[in-house]
């Protein structure tokens, strides 16, 4: 810039016969910047070559497909740019980068470009028939992950562990399923509610556009999408849907990308003044207008007027953890979406005859609540989903039934409810009987199936009275197999004249964690330890 | 230090960029080269004068950039010979990181600018600083929530010639405030429905990085006096105890969004950051715009003074010659301190008791309602440096300063 100007001075001042077009600074100076991309800022390319012959700046855009979530743009040794040898980072959200590279990140210059939140996009009958049930006609999270898991609603989500949309979306999900209105923490996420949720998952991609590829030309697959809402607007108007997607903005909130372009090495002072240039144009109004009508999201300037559908308000922002140990453990959960066994849970429910009347009315209750009948936001992630597998053992005095279904619809529930259901009471405990004839079962399915993750719940409002003792429990137990202890704990429900000194020893014992249900309900307590494993 | 100014010879003119080399480029096809030069600045709108020696001064500031990047403060300084070119960051990485080849830093509180300075005396090179003004920390909001805070009875709406019974000032009880944040209240328990709007979010006052600006560390502050029984901690054990007491008050927000004011007055400030902390001047600024450009004020936005007040002193930290003469001008010119005004910054003269003269006639002459602050209300007092510096690594978990290279 300076230079520029004192060049001009002297043409002024000397008169000199040179060509006009040396003496304009910003022509002379072509500068190209090696830009570090996320796939989700290919659609501006038709904007940068108006960018280089307004500012003489060109951007060599250097896309890789997990540039949100990925390492490229931590320093490399003394080179004082990216890992990769960028100038510049553009992606869709640093928050990845933010949250491991704290340090790093702070000393970046950072400017966001653009918004846009990710919401839910839904096939038009789908989207008629959620609304219907719901009371206001507008849907949450929370109704999205209860119809994920009755298989109403198969979404299409990029992998969040490659895509900053992908992430942002489970992050959203995962926010609305904990319900604190906080911003997650460990204690959060130490139980996974979103197996409901992701059981809906029936597309999933290493990037937004491949998503939408796969979305378009596999049209029996899924009928709706989570990301950017700027991703469904150009879908919407692409023409390659033979139905327009409806736009549901979650009534719990939704995370928002900023877009925002980095300068790598704030210092040095070439790579500095041609960031400057950048920002300035992107910031001008103009081009605020010309990203919108592009990449149709929401400009960052407040004086741009905003198109049509760009103007729907985004609902609340959640906030984003800003722990990296809770984001890691989201990720962990949720795996590798093309490789998802749903996993099976172990009910172990006393019927002695203590159980009868109230308390037997409790568990009947608690049952249909997880079979959808709970319409809370937390009863809607903790309930039963597609797939799951359900061991329900009933026990007093020793095992009286032991029945498994694999959920594939409303009858399998039926079958589950008809066996709490049946009376056929004992007329002992058996607490450590019951829970050894568990791990039995648990034992076989770990052998048959390692990657399915089981857990045990053992329900009971009395003190063991019959079969084995503790010590033989242990004995066994620990006799067991090293994969079965490993995988399989124990979640015991305290309730009644349960002993719950001895129930909490079992839940150390196998590495689960006990939960009281004197104080709220079987329901809150069986809600409380789903996912848990 | 003075090897990195640059003195050069050049026109004085008003940069109008974008305009000027596609219009050159159109008049060299037509016109001979001499003639060209004349034309282009008389064309262009800059005034011919003389040539003179303009002094680019090179600077590190935060949110104060609102007034050095404000075209007429550029007009001003530029007849003066000098302008400014700044690098945006927060004023704790102003104060953490290096100052080499900087004329001035602009931190936008006492506490980073006294890290800067602390550290220039220890290693020999005192510097002067100049405080042109100050501004208070605030609490910025929308209509609904402020209303729903009254409704619950913990803010109460400054009747001092609100538009048509729409004040835009609150006075928050910040003790209330932080009960609420506390009990792990959420908008959707204390009504917000009411108002018209959907919130399931806990109640809260977001902040810029606690790590990297000024008013997060100031709200901190401000927060842990309240806490602590209107008082600041006294020695680092008692504060460090009081610092992880405040955390879960001030962490709850997760990962915070970059520029508070900016999210706040952006068109999704409402959706994003519905309480936001910033400064008094970054509000009034933006009413004063409004007002110029709608004929009114934004009655959406409004602002909650907490009944704990404090007020910022942004200073000016000259590291050279030239900066020094920055320093003064800002503090000495009448033009520039009257345009401060206009800005919406309080006028160094202020007490801090009250709101100067000056800005309080400027609003009113413009049909905007100038705030109060009620001599009831407490004047907080911030931590001393170290400790509050502990406070902040407590509570941020912030990464180690880089050594200072000098």
């Amino acid at each position: 810039m300076r230079r520029g100007r004192w060049v001009l001075a002297l043409c002024l001042t000397l008169t000199l016969t040179v060509t006009v077009t040396a003496c304009s600074g910003d022509d002379d100076e072509k500068t190209t910047l090696r830009v570090l991309a996320g796939p989700d800022l290919a659609v501006l390319e038709p904007l940068l070559d108006e960018l280089r012959d307004e500012t003489g700046v060109e951007l060599d855009m250097d896309y890789r497909a997990d540039a949100d979530t990925g390492d490229d743009l931590v320093p490399g040794t003394g080179t004082g740019k990216g890992g990769g040898g960028h100038d510049l980072a553009w992606l869709s959200t640093d928050r990845s980068f933010r949250l491991r590279h704290k340090d790093t990140a702070q000393r970046l210059l950072r400017t966001p470009t653009m918004l846009s939140p990710v919401v839910v996009g839904l096939r038009p009958d789908v989207a008629r028939e959620l609304r219907a049930k719901s009371p206001e006609g507008r849907l949450s999270w929370a109704d999205i992950a209860d119809a994920a898991a009755t298989g109403t609603v198969r979404f299409g989500m990029a992998d969040p562990r490659q895509t900053g949309s992908g992430l942002a979306a489970l992050v959203g999900v995962a926010t609305a399923a904990a319900g604190t209105g906080g911003a997650l923490r460990e204690n959060d996420v130490s139980c996974d509610r979103l197996r409901g949720f992701r059981s809906g998952q029936k597309l999933t991609a290493d990037s937004t556009r491949d998503l939408l590829d796969d979305f378009v030309d596999h049209p029996g697959t899924a009928n709706a999408l989570i990301t950017y809402e700027s991703d469904l607007l150009a879908l919407n108007s692409g023409g390659r849907l033979k139905e327009k997607l409806e736009i549901v903005r979650p009534q719990d909130g939704m995370v928002l990308a900023d877009f925002p372009l980095l300068l790598l090495d704030p210092d040095d002072p070439d790579r500095r003044a041609a960031y400057d240039k950048v920002v300035e144009w992107l910031q001008r109004d103009s081009v605020q207008e010309k990203i919108m009508r592009t990449a149709l999201r929401r400009p960052v300037s407040p004086s741009v007027r905003r198109d049509g559908q760009l103007r729907a308000p985004v609902g609340n922002a959640l906030f984003f953890p800003d722990q990296l140990a809770v984001v890691e453990r989201l990720l962990d959960d949720y795996g590798d979406p093309r490789r998802r066994v749903p996993n099976q849970v172990i009910f172990l429910l006393d019927f002695s005859g203590s159980m009868r009347g109230e308390r037997m009315a409790a568990l009947r209750e608690a049952f249909a609540d997880l079979s959808g009948a709970d319409s809370s936001a937390t009863g809607k992630f903790a309930r039963f989903y597609q797939g799951e597998r359900l061991t329900v053992v009933r026990f007093g005095g020793r095992v009286l039934e032991e029945r498994t279904v694999t959920v594939g619809g409303q009858k399998d529930l039926k079958t589950l409810a008809d066996v709490v259901a049946r009376g056929g009471y004992g007329d002992a405990t058996a607490v450590w009987t019951a829970l050894d004839h568990g791990y039995r079962t648990a034992s076989t399915v770990v052998a048959d199936d390692p990657e399915r993750a089981v857990s045990i719940v053992l329900m009971t409002d009395g003190e063991n009275n019959s079969g084995i003792a503790y010590e033989e429990f242990v004995r066994r137990y620990e006799a067991r197999a090293a994969e079965t202890r490993a995988a399989v704990h124990t979640y015991p429900v305290h309730f009644g004249e349960a002993d719950a000194g001895a129930l909490r020893r079992a839940a150390t014992k196998t590495g689960g964690r006990m939960v009281d249900a004197r104080g709220s309900s079987l329901s809150e307590a069986f809600k409380e330890i789903r996912g848990c494993r | 230090m003075s090897a990195n100014r640059t003195v050069s010879e050049e026109p004085r003119l008003v940069v109008n960029r974008p305009e000027r080399s596609r219009l050159r480029r159109t008049l060299a096809l037509t016109l001979p080269v001499p003639v060209v030069g004349l034309v282009l600045l008389l064309a262009t709108g800059h005034l011919l004068m003389p040539l003179d020696r303009v002094v680019t001064i090179e600077a590190k500031m935060a949110s104060k950039r609102d007034f050095f990047e404000d075209p007429e403060v550029q007009r001003i300084l530029m007849e003066h010979g000098f302008r400014v070119h700044i690098t945006n960051m927060g004023s704790r990485d102003i104060a953490n990181q290096d100052v080499q080849g900087y004329d001035v830093v602009f931190p936008s509180g006492q506490p980073a600018a006294d890290l800067i300075t602390n550290k220039r005396a220890k290693a020999g090179n005192p510097v002067l600083t100049y405080r042109p003004f100050v501004s208070p920390i605030v609490l910025g909001t929308y209509r609904a929530y402020a209303e729903t805070l009254k409704d619950a009875g913990v803010a109460e709406p400054q009747r001092n010639g609100g538009v048509g019974g729409r004040p835009l000032y609150y006075t928050l009880n910040m003790a209330k405030f932080l009960t609420l944040t506390a009990d792990g209240r959420r908008w959707k328990n204390i009504g917000i429905k009411n108002h018209g709007v959907e919130n399931g979010n806990k109640i809260l006052a977001q902040t810029s990085n606690i790590c990297q600006a000024n008013s997060g560390g100031t709200y901190l502050g401000l927060v842990a006096f309240v806490r602590h029984g209107n008082d600041a901690p006294n020695g680092t054990r008692e504060a460090e105890d009081l610092a992880q007491e405040i955390k879960p008050l001030l962490v709850e927000q997760g990962l915070p969004a970059s520029e508070m004011a900016e999210t706040y007055l952006s068109p999704n400030g409402k959706s994003i950051s519905p309480i936001a902390v910033f400064y008094e001047h970054q509000y009034l600024a933006h009413q004063i715009r409004h007002q110029k450009a709608k004929g009114g004020p934004d009655t959406d936005r409004v602002l909650l003074y907490p009944d704990t007040r404090f007020v910022t002193e942004p200073q000016l930290v000259a590291l050279t010659k030239d900066g020094e003469r920055l320093g003064r001008l800002v503090t000495r010119n009448h033009e520039l301190q009257a345009r401060a005004v206009e800005l919406g910054f309080r006028p160094r003269d202020a007490t801090a008791d009250g709101m100067s003269d000056q800005l309080a006639k400027f609003l009113t002459d413009r049909r905007i309602q100038a705030p109060v602050t009620s001599a009831d209300d407490t004047k907080a007092v911030l931590p001393s440096l170290t400790v509050l510096e502990r406070m902040i690594q407590i509570v941020g978990d912030c990464p180690e300063p880089q050594k200072d290279p000098k």
